[in-house]
């Protein structure tokens, strides 16, 4: 196990190092100029272009760029951001929080109930509310998630009123403590149900149709055969082979959960990383996207690995030798 | 001799939104203490239903009349407690596919503590273990398959894991569901040796089904042949395999090679199990029969007894005017 933990680890650092490499030259090699946005459309001036390239070292040849990169990212320096002047890192942190309020609440919620709902509809399959829950999740499934953010947006904060339609706090009240926190719930509102509309109805599905297949599976016609209370042959058996697909699914959406709320986060205008990534795209400010870049790919290896070490515990067929 | 279990015009029927499908229909016999009954018949003869509706392990809207004493009960009428009381420590069962019958994530060792303590809630972890290697031991399985999970042995092993559960509170009954079909030949030999001569020292009752002629005949002192639902021939295995009197037993002699010699030709039964979602007027095997006279198209025949203990559905045996 430690062993496979270690290789584990060692190929997540290898995946890092060629994406980390990957980043770098696409995004050099993507079209748009950095140092033509700084300077504004109208002015040409040869001086101040030189000026500007020698500031951000764009002039140095592409390996010593590199390297250079290499060797502040390892100090956890990802650079200046072009656009805002200001450390990219420090950028990043401040909107990975944003990023991870919104994602996770949206991500707990739609586990744990599309999961409840999922093991609830394989217990009463074919019932009224089976056929409802069944139905309205392949429409939500189809549903594109930012014209959802949209309609909610409308029905909700213009028509209704309720709730605020876009941002994570009000800028102009300036609330601080329980209120603050009150502010950022309600803001936090409209987002959440679009992303838990959205992401439900995956686990909704997986945990039915698994918790069905594992109901039909023919240790549990023997365990009823032994006299095993249907409640211990669901807790213990059935249980704990039908989680097997939603553990996986899970991982993969945390995963990716810094990416996943991008739409979201940009119909919304919340100040996430999603935001921060298209700002960072338009403005062709390359130390921002490549850092950005850089902080999702972490992400995804770290979540992989310990998603790979769960699955490992849980399930005994994937023990890795 | 004792009846164990006697069952009385049984019939199961699955019903389903736009179907009925009578899979086992009227259906009586029954096993003495001690006995070893094989039920034979081709896939779809209903066989499995039967055994399922003894242990009411059918799918839930499945119709079922007709009785089945066990120890003086009625199995299919007795509350769901009585009946898990009987279920495991009065009869037990070992299924077809040994591959999936545990489950994958947990080990032997806690699953055989689960179905121990279904009945003996506070027996020790040490106790149950106990019991399991000395069963473990009895179909020649080594003391380490107690801590493995199923993925880690091979079918056979399974199967005689399954076995060894079956026989944890040594059950009066134990009903084998096409436990030995899964395997290669030479370790279903093995196994069928094994539990033959474990039944030397255990007093246990067993139905063994089957579509292998050959399992019967080896482990069995009593057959039953059933052919779409429906019973045609019953009797001592020696009698019946001998001297087969339904036509329907004589076509399934017919199938299977024989080792010792000519070489002789095997033969099919032309034609396919009738559609089981419909009544049937006369003898369900009729229209695959080659000795079908009219009478057996428009009256369905009874049992009719033929040498001591056995009996054929078949109006051919009516007064013995037919037979080999």
């Amino acid at each position: 196990m430690t062993k496979f933990v270690l290789r584990r680890i060692l190929s997540g650092i290898l995946t890092v190092l060629i994406v980390f490499t990957m980043n770098f030259l696409l995004v050099k090699s993507a079209p748009g100029d950095p140092i033509r946005s700084l300077m504004g459309k109208e002015t040409d001036d040869p001086a101040l272009r030189a000026a500007l390239e020698e500031k951000w070292g764009l002039n140095r040849p592409l390996h010593e760029q590199y390297f250079n990169y290499l060797e502040n990212a390892l100090r956890g320096d990802l650079g200046t951001s072009i656009t805002y002047n200001r450390p990219v890192d420090q950028m990043i942190k401040e909107r990975v929080a944003a990023t991870l309020l919104l994602g996770l609440t949206a991500l707990i919620i739609a586990f744990i109930v599309g999961t409840i709902l999922g093991i609830f509809c394989a217990r009463h399959d074919g019932s009224f509310l089976d056929s409802i829950l069944s139905t309205s999740s392949y429409a939500a499934d189809a549903m594109p998630s930012f014209w959802l953010g949209l309609m909610l947006i409308i029905i909700f904060a213009t028509k209704l009123n309720l709730l605020p339609s876009h941002g994570m706090y009000d800028v102009r009240a300036g609330y601080t403590g329980l209120q603050y926190v009150l502010d950022v719930l309600s803001h936090l509102v409209l987002p959440c149900l679009t992303l838990v509309l959205i992401t439900m109805p995956g686990y909704f599905r997986i945990t039915k149709s698994s918790v069905l297949q594992v109901t039909n599976e023919d240790f549990i016609t023997t365990m009823r055969a032994t006299g095993m209370s249907e409640r211990k042959i669901f807790n213990k058996y059935i249980f704990r082979n039908a989680i097997l697909p939603t553990v996986t699914m899970l991982g993969i959406s945390v995963a990716f959960l810094l990416t996943g709320v991008s739409l979201i986060e940009i119909v919304f205008s919340w100040p996430g990383i999603g935001s921060l990534t298209l700002t960072a795209i338009t403005q062709r400010d390359y130390p921002t996207l490549m850092g950005i870049y850089l902080v999702m790919n972490l992400s995804v290896v770290v979540v992989m690995i310990i998603t790979d070490i769960l699955y490992a515990f849980l399930d005994p067929r994937i023990r890795y030798e | 001799m004792e009846h164990i279990l006697v069952v009385k015009n049984l019939s199961v029927t699955y019903v389903n939104k736009n179907r009925r499908v009578m899979a086992v229909r009227d259906v009586s016999f029954d096993i003495d203490k001690g006995d070893s009954l094989g039920i034979v018949g081709e896939s779809g003869s209903g066989k499995s239903t039967l055994a399922m509706a003894l242990l009411r392990l059918h799918p839930d809207g499945t119709k079922i009349t007709g009785e089945a004493f066990f120890e003086g009960k009625n199995l299919l009428t007795i509350s769901n407690e009585e009946m898990n009381d009987i279920r495991w420590t009065k009869i037990a069962v070992v299924f077809q596919k040994a591959m999936n019958s545990l489950s994958a994530v947990h080990r032997i060792s806690e699953q055989i503590e689960d179905i121990y303590r279904v009945h003996c809630p506070q027996t020790s972890s040490e106790e149950i273990k106990k019991r399991a290697l000395e069963l473990l031991k009895l179909v020649n399985l080594p003391d380490r398959v107690y801590r493995l999970y199923p993925h880690e042995m091979s079918g056979g092993m399974l199967q005689r894991v399954a076995i060894a559960i079956s026989l944890l509170h040594s059950p009066q009954l134990l009903i084998f569901d096409e436990a030995t079909t899964a395997l290669d030949v030479v370790t279903q030999g093995q196994i069928l040796r094994e539990i033959v001569e474990m039944e030397k020292t255990l007093s246990t009752t067993r139905i063994m089904i089957t579509h292998d002629m050959s399992v019967v005949a080896t482990t069995c002192n009593k057959v039953a042949v059933m052919y779409a639902g429906e019973l045609m021939e019953f009797g001592l295995v020696k009698d019946v395999l001998t001297h087969p009197h339904h036509p329907y037993t004589q076509g399934l002699q017919g199938s299977f090679p024989s080792l010792k010699g000519e070489n002789n030709i095997l033969t099919s039964i032309p034609g396919f199990l009738p559609d089981l979602s419909k009544e049937c007027k006369g003898c369900v095997f009729a229209p695959r029969c080659s000795h079908a006279t009219e009478r057996c198209f428009m009256e369905k025949p009874p049992m009719i007894s033929v040498g001591e203990t056995g009996g054929a559905a078949c109006w051919l045996c009516e007064g013995e005017k037919y037979g080999k």
